[in-house]
């Protein structure tokens, strides 16, 4: 029966923390107070309160019973209370309460603390300070493990018996390995006074009975303390209670005895007891699983016949279940999953929550060569910038001729390829110029790969990146140590050109579009661009890593740079245009945030980005500022990442593929951040799943339930019947609607765009009216079917952001920011609250979005989705997707949610 | 005299040189080195040393000029014929040309082995073949052990025996052929190549073997082939031929052994382009891809050649240069230089205790430099197409530059068995043309792989029609392994052997594509081991611990057995107690023998029952 065990359990627990005696509670209080008391620096609440060996004394003796409310932080807090509260609870409700504040605020405290004390400060000499109530929890430990001994001398491991008395020692020793910065003497004192306590040798500290009597008695604490355990309850308050007479506690009683083997006595009791119950078992998961009132009702009553409680238990289950208040939660719970959601974001720059970016892959190596690049290169670098300066202006064929006269000269391989693209109205065409330096004596299976377009993405022409490129290949012609072929690629454009050389490598290419190359070479490891627009002497290097659709190049590449050009080089490194860095938490949120606006928005953002679908690591290096670094020093970076990379023996693989990167050496990886976008993704889900199950239940649930009568077994209101096809047909409506943008905004000519995009605008405020007021003529919906309609959009938008999170966390994390308020929307009788509604919900639509983003960067609204569309056509960008077909249906469906008008009885009903 | 004598015979095979050819059949040992010029400052040194040793005496265990280490290798495997390769780098036939010896002394990347074994059955030559490339790992240190099953094809087409097989044995002769293309071919392997020469590389041609160089050059190749030649009339011969083929590059050849570091030269020795209009004392563009056409056989091989090797025949020269007959070349005393009739190459004759130099200065005249390189009968090239860790496809291009010859062949891949092939979608189509040509493909041999046991073997006959360039490919699917197979650098990738492509006509003619690089999907193996089991042991401790607590069902002491320091005193207690009382008992009444083994069961039970009214 193990749906009733685990329903039976939660419940146990439940009342478990209900029944907590005063002591416990007090304890857990104390410790919670103190630890936010702990949160404001104006008095260092730990260094008041710990167990510091050198400053003990006579006025600090306070400190012996204040250190184990102490906690250095809430994790330890959260751990130590975990831990603490079952133990405490068992030892109050044996021995009662105000033993348990005598004993906890005397002895038992204060002896562990003059041990560990005496142990550090005389015989170890140390000084380290204690706090936590983990002292506590051994002492309390080896109190049990003692009384676990007498009834239980052994247990079995394989054919070795093990004392159970030792059981506590092993967790000392496994606390001090697993938990950092525990402290292994202050728990070994606790533990050894447990042992002693156990045994009966501080019984005489203990405060006689009689006067502990006498106070109750005079005070008449039971009477006015609320769970306070009397000295008279202690020991048969709870377990001398056999389980025939209460059938909550005895509620799994085969899971406890199956896990620990108690006594024969009490095994034959639980026999018994499931004898008993075998009927009444099966009538019992009838009745959940039917969900039918009446069986359940007939069972209650069976089961009120006999002497068995336990039921009582599953109905109050099953009215919580039932309960109106319940349903009252997954708002507030998705309000919070997305507040939760932002807020994680804003905490990953913090030094807790990123990490410091290390060199996962030992092979690479970087930095630990010496470069050679230098010296009489450069006079071939100005002669070849000045051959380079005098093709500016000249057609691509013309400057690829020249080009390819001087590789050929310096003995590579060379090769053309054409490419078209159409996107937008326009062609984007061209000529890729690529040459292979054969590694000398290597067996052409591996290459990487060495880019310079000849404009970059914002049409500069790299009038330094394509002499350096050649002196480059000049001098790594030289060197015989490459393990690896390197491809010189010299393509037109930044984005064009090299998407359409990866795709032909891949053979990934619409040959009616791209040509195939006429030569290659082994798979490509990791590519390098340069893209050196700056003539004056630089400062330092700017990395740009972003690739097509948010994916990013291994992480051990961008270190490797870092630590080349930082480390090595002695030059500065930026990422995301962020051109000074101090590392404070406002920049490093800064950086953290472009990054992910680019990844978000997916658009190639150099010549490396197109590499990057193909799993070939690829950054774009551009010098920037004013320093006194040179060509050379640029190419010797180059040359030391190349160095790097002919060391891989195998792909890159060791490190991180998912990060947010905020500064050069700071980054959060998957594992940190992908939670918030996964909250704001399941608040969604839950609205979702919550309107689903509101729109199952008939209207009078309000009305019918108070607090008080929650308790009472209720009947079980009848479930109401779902009126799917319409909301079904207007989400289907609205997801099929969505082609229309997609299929317009990425086929129509430029100049047609900016007024159409007008166009859409107004259509797009229109339609939403338009499509509810004909559902509302037609078929007169009523609010079930308005829940229906938001509930199945918010259920795929909640599973589509989800699983978009795990491939473009930035682009799920906007899109679910964007679209949060849809969670919130319902459809309302008031005129006003509609309309105010629907105007809101206008000012986050998809079109508003982009129309506010353009003014706030200031640009055109023709070039966004111009840029949007060679995206789409060139690099296969499939954020254009996600925004129409994801987050416009969800939003279309929210609007005709918002401006809907159910029928009138349901407005009667929700005034009652 | 005998010099005198020498001589004469030398000036008069000299002047032919295929009256070289036939001589040296007659005798035991030679070795010869060609040394060709090749276009972008390359040189190709091929190395050659033959000797035979007649059939007769092989079988008598009498070995003079024949390894004995290899000799018994093979009559122990029931050798006919091995053909051995190492190799590393690759030919870049659109720069140099044809292949030396037309290819038929080179391998595909790694390590290349196949030979004609005698057996009655398939699997007495598995095993002997097993003893074969065991033996030989052991000789050439080499992984040749690891070619297994799985690595082991049978080709049908490609290979045809070289030497003389009497027809009585080629019924039962197995042909079987292994690769290893991940094999890196190193000194170590050079080594015990030197110790199969007569001369050891102790004195001629061999001595200019060095293995910085070997191992530094664009391309090297090397080869062992044993045959047997059974010449007209005369008793057959068992012939070893050992060849060395480097290509080197002059311009790093040239730089010194302590400082290898290619760094800038200073500005003034850059070779610059004075015609430039921008040209200045900082400003050069380089135009050293003509530079390094001089060279001296000290700067190339780090030495010179000491002597030559007593034992060689005398009537083959042992150096040959091929460049045209116009260009100058020094040689050092001592060193007769005879040029050829076929303007392009000339040898040198050279005295057994000489130290030989040569020089060639930088030409005067630009044209005539080098002898161009002769065009290969067709280019190939192959690489895989598609991405992603679940297909892939197999592309070779293959182009006869000839305009007027149709060149026919056969293509051979031995494929891993974790390549799954598609044959169906193995298709040649010409370049311009969409639709596949099944004109091209003339027969297939295919014999599927098992997985775990054995490769692929695939052998395509088929045709390349003059001045066309053909596209043959087939896709294949990635299988994933299980954990235990992928070896410790499972992310670097799988190498796939290089096709062997024999061509049959015009002429006889072999090449070798590069080796590819397949990427199988590959699982993080370190990621999920570290996670769960460091959770698990955190769980399990913590986790385990509290939960026992929480379960536990205590009851109160007295209910249960007592323990503790208060019953075991109690115990001792009566133990002592009842000692006690039995000896009292012993001495207060003195029973006879016989009854007492009685009474004192009685005691003891006496005893027990106090102890429980207690």
């Amino acid at each position: 029966m193990p749906p009733n065990i685990t329903t039976l359990n939660t419940t146990r627990a439940r009342t478990y923390v209900f029944r907590l005696p005063l002591f416990t509670r007090v304890v857990i209080i104390a410790i919670i107070a103190f630890w936010i008391a702990g949160l404001q620096s104006v008095v260092d609440v730990q260094q008041w309160g710990a167990l510091i060996p050198a400053e003990m004394g006579i006025a600090t003796l306070y400190r012996m019973n204040t250190f184990p409310f102490i906690h250095l932080n809430i994790w330890h807090a959260i751990l130590n209370i975990l831990a603490l509260t079952p133990l405490m609870e068992r030892f109050e409700a044996e021995h009662g309460t105000l033993s348990c504040l005598a004993l906890f605020f005397g002895p038992l405290t204060t002896i562990p603390a003059l041990l560990y004390v005496g142990l550090e400060k005389f015989i170890f000499g140390g000084n380290v300070a204690v706090m936590g109530a983990s002292m506590w929890v051994f002492l309390l430990l080896g109190m049990e493990a003692v009384r676990t001994y007498k009834a239980n001398p052994s247990f079995v491991i394989g054919t070795y018996s093990i004392p159970t008395w030792t059981t506590p020692i092993a967790l000392l020793f496994a606390t001090a390995v697993l938990v950092p910065s525990s402290s292994f003497l202050g728990h070994a004192a606790g533990l050894v006074v447990g042992y002693g306590a156990g045994l009966g040798y501080v019984k005489f500290l203990a405060p006689p009975e009689k006067i502990l009597r006498w106070i109750e008695g005079k005070l008449n604490l039971l009477g006015r303390l609320p769970h306070y355990v009397s000295i008279d309850q202690k020991t048969y308050g709870r377990f001398g209670v056999l389980p025939s007479s209460n059938g909550a506690l005895s509620s799994s009683p085969g899971v406890a005895l199956g896990l620990v083997g108690s006594t024969q006595r009490l095994a034959r009791y639980t026999m018994g007891w499931d004898g008993m119950m075998g009927g009444s078992y099966v009538n019992l998961e009838l009745g959940v699983g039917a969900s039918d009132s009446t069986a359940l009702e007939s069972f209650l009553h069976a089961a009120d016949g006999t002497a068995v409680k336990m039921p009582r238990l599953l109905s109050s289950a099953l009215a919580l279940r039932r309960d109106p208040r319940i349903l009252k939660i997954p708002p507030y719970l998705s309000l919070l999953c997305i507040l939760v959601g932002a807020v994680w974001l804003f905490l990953l720059p913090l030094n807790e929550y990123s990490r410091r970016t290390y060199i996962s892959e030992n092979a690479l190596l970087p930095g630990q060569v010496h470069t050679y690049f230098g010296g009489s290169d450069q006079n071939v670098l100005r002669a070849y910038k000045q051959e380079v300066n005098s093709l500016v202006g000249k057609s691509n064929v013309e400057i690829n001729d020249k080009l390819e006269s001087i590789v050929k000269g310096l003995g590579l391989k060379t090769a053309r390829q054409n490419f078209t693209y159409n996107a937008a109205g326009r062609t984007y065409a061209g000529e890729n110029l690529y040459a292979i330096l054969q590694a000398p004596r290597g067996d052409a299976t591996e290459a990487i790969v060495l880019v310079a377009a000849w404009e970059n993405v914002k049409h500069e022409v790299n009038k330094n990146g394509i002499p350096l490129v050649l002196t480059l290949a000049r001098y790594f012609k030289r060197w015989s140590l490459w393990s690896k072929d390197i491809i010189i690629l010299l393509s037109p454009d930044s984005i064009a050109g090299p998407q359409a050389w990866v795709d032909a490598y891949h053979d990934a290419h619409d040959s009616s579009r791209v040509a195939s190359l006429p030569i290659k070479s082994g798979a490509l490891q990791g590519a390098i661009a340069i893209d050196y627009v700056q003539e004056q002497r630089f400062k330092s290097v700017h990395i740009v890593y972003d690739g097509v659709n948010g994916q990013l190049p291994n992480l051990d590449l961008i270190n490797s740079v870092v630590n080349i050009a930082g480390g090595q080089m002695g030059m500065g490194v930026a990422l995301q245009e962020m051109w000074n860095h101090n590392d404070k938490y406002p920049d490093r949120l800064r950086t953290m945030l472009r990054g992910m606006l680019k990844q978000g928005l997916g658009l190639a953002s150099g010549p490396h980005s197109s590499f990057i679908p193909y799993h070939v690591d690829a950054v774009t290096l551009q010098p920037f500022g004013e320093g006194w670094q040179d060509e050379m020093a640029m190419g010797r970076v180059v040359e030391g990442t190349f160095r790097s990379l002919n060391n891989l023996l195998e792909h890159l693989h060791q490190s991180f593929f998912f990060y947010l990167l905020m500064h050069r050496e700071r980054f959060v990886s998957i594992g940190t951040y992908l939670p918030s976008a996964m909250l704001v993704a399941a608040n969604f889900t839950i609205m979702a799943i919550f309107l689903w199950m509101k729109s199952g239940q008939p209207d009078e649930v309000p009305a019918a339930s108070t607090p008080e009568s929650s308790d009472k077994e209720t009947p079980t209101p009848p479930t109401a019947e779902r009126d799917l096809l319409l909301p079904l047909a207007v989400v289907t409506l609205s997801g099929s609607l969505s082609a229309i943008p997609l299929y317009v905004f990425n086929h129509v000519s430029e100049s047609a765009l900016t007024p159409l995009f007008y166009l859409f605008l107004i259509i797009n405020t229109l339609l939403p009216i338009a499509i509810s007021t004909t559902s509302s003529q037609l078929f007169s919906p009523t609010a079930q079917q308005y829940h229906l309609i938001k509930s199945f959009s918010l259920l795929l938008l909640g599973m589509f952001l989800s699983s978009l999170a795990t491939l473009n966390f930035s682009l799920a994390m906007l899109i679910g920011l964007l679209s949060a308020p849809l969670s919130f929307v319902k459809p309302s009788s008031s005129p006003v609250a509609r309309i105010i509604g629907f105007v809101l919900l206008n000012l986050t639509s998809p079109p508003a979005v982009l129309l506010a983003s353009a003014a706030i960067w200031g640009l055109n609204v023709g070039d966004i989705l111009r840029e949007a569309a060679v995206a789409w056509h060139v690099t296969g960008t499939y954020s254009a997707v996600v925004v129409w077909c994801v987050w416009w249906p969800a939003w279309l469906a929210g609007c005709v949610c918002v401006l809907g008008r159910p029928e009138e009885q349901e407005g009667k009903v929700k005034k009652a | 005299m005998r010099q005198l004598f020498s001589f004469v015979l030398l000036s008069l095979v000299s002047l032919s040189s295929f009256f070289v050819s036939a001589s040296a059949a007659a005798a035991d040992y030679h070795e010869q080195l060609v040394l060709r010029p090749l276009p972008l400052s390359a040189l190709l040194a091929s190395f050659n040393f033959r000797s035979n040793t007649s059939l007769s005496e092989f079988e008598a265990h009498n070995f003079r000029f024949f390894p004995r280490s290899l000799g018994q290798i093979l009559q122990h495997a029931g050798t006919q014929e091995l053909h051995l390769r190492f190799s590393l780098g690759r030919w870049d036939s659109e720069s140099w040309g044809a292949r030396p010896w037309d290819g038929a002394r080179e391998g595909g990347t790694g390590v290349e082995l196949w030979a004609w074994l005698q057996a009655a059955t398939d699997e007495e030559a598995d095993h002997k073949w097993l003893t074969l490339t065991n033996a030989l790992s052991g000789l050439f240190c080499a992984s040749l052990n690891f070619i297994d099953g799985t690595r082991t094809t049978r080709p049908v087409m490609s290979f045809q025996p070289e030497g003389d097989h009497l027809n009585t044995t080629a019924v039962d002769t197995h042909l079987l052929y292994g690769v290893l293309p991940h094999e890196v071919v190193c000194t170590e392997n050079l080594t015990p190549f030197l110790k199969l020469l007569p001369c050891k590389g102790k004195a001629g041609i061999a001595t200019l073997l060095d293995g910085h160089k070997l191992f530094d050059a664009s391309w090297q190749s090397m080869a062992i082939d044993v045959r047997p030649i059974c010449p007209a009339g005369g008793e057959c011969v068992l012939q070893i031929e050992l060849t060395i083929d480097m290509v080197l590059d002059i311009d790093r050849s040239k730089r010194p052994r302590d400082n290898p570091i290619p760094r800038p030269p200073p500005g003034h020795e850059l070779p610059c382009n004075t015609s430039k209009p921008y040209h200045s004392h900082d400003t050069c563009f380089p135009t050293d891809h003509q530079a390094n056409q001089d060279w001296t056989l000290s700067q190339i091989f780090g030495r010179t050649m000491k002597g030559t090797c007593p034992l060689t025949d005398p009537t083959v020269p042992p150096v040959c240069l091929q460049v045209p007959n116009s260009r100058s070349v020094y040689h050092s005393d001592g060193v007769l230089e005879k040029k050829n009739l076929d303007r392009v190459s000339r040898c040198f004759e050279i005295k057994p205790d000489v130290n030989f130099e040569i020089v060639l200065p930088t030409p005067d005249d630009e044209s005539a430099v080098l002898v161009k390189p002769e065009t290969p009968l067709l280019y190939a090239e192959r690489s895989f197409t598609g991405h992603g860790q679940e297909r892939g496809g197999v592309q070779t291009i293959l182009r006869n530059p000839s305009p007027d010859t149709e060149v026919e062949f056969i293509y051979m891949e031995s494929l891993p068995w974790f390549m799954r092939v598609y044959l169906h979608t193995m298709s040649a189509r010409l370049q311009g043309q969409s639709a596949k040509d099944d004109a091209l493909i003339k027969e297939v041999y295919y014999r599927p792989a098992v997985d775990r046991a054995r490769g692929t073997q695939l052998e395509v006959r088929m045709r390349v029609p003059p001045a066309s360039t053909v596209f043959l490919t087939y896709d294949f699917e990635k299988s994933i392994l299980r954990y235990t197979e992928y070896p410790p650098d499972a992310n670097r990738g799988f190498d796939v052997a290089a096709a062997v492509i024999t061509i049959l006509s015009p002429a006889a003619y072999n090449l070798r594509t590069t080796s590819l690089l397949c990427s199988l999907p590959t699982p993080d193996f370190s990621m999920p081991y570290n996670v769960i089991i460091f959770t698990s042991t955190a769980i399990a401790l913590a986790f385990g611990g509290m939960f026992n607590i929480l379960v536990r069902r205590f009851v109160a002491a007295d209910e249960g057995p007592e323990v503790g320091l208060a019953v075991l005193k109690k115990r001792i207690k009566e133990r002592v107690g009842a000692l006690v009382e039995k000896i009292k008992k012993d001495k207060g009444q003195k029973i006879p023998y016989e009854a007492r083994n009685k009474s004192g069961k009685a005691n003891d039970s006496g005893v027990e029952t106090e102890v429980i009214k207690e």
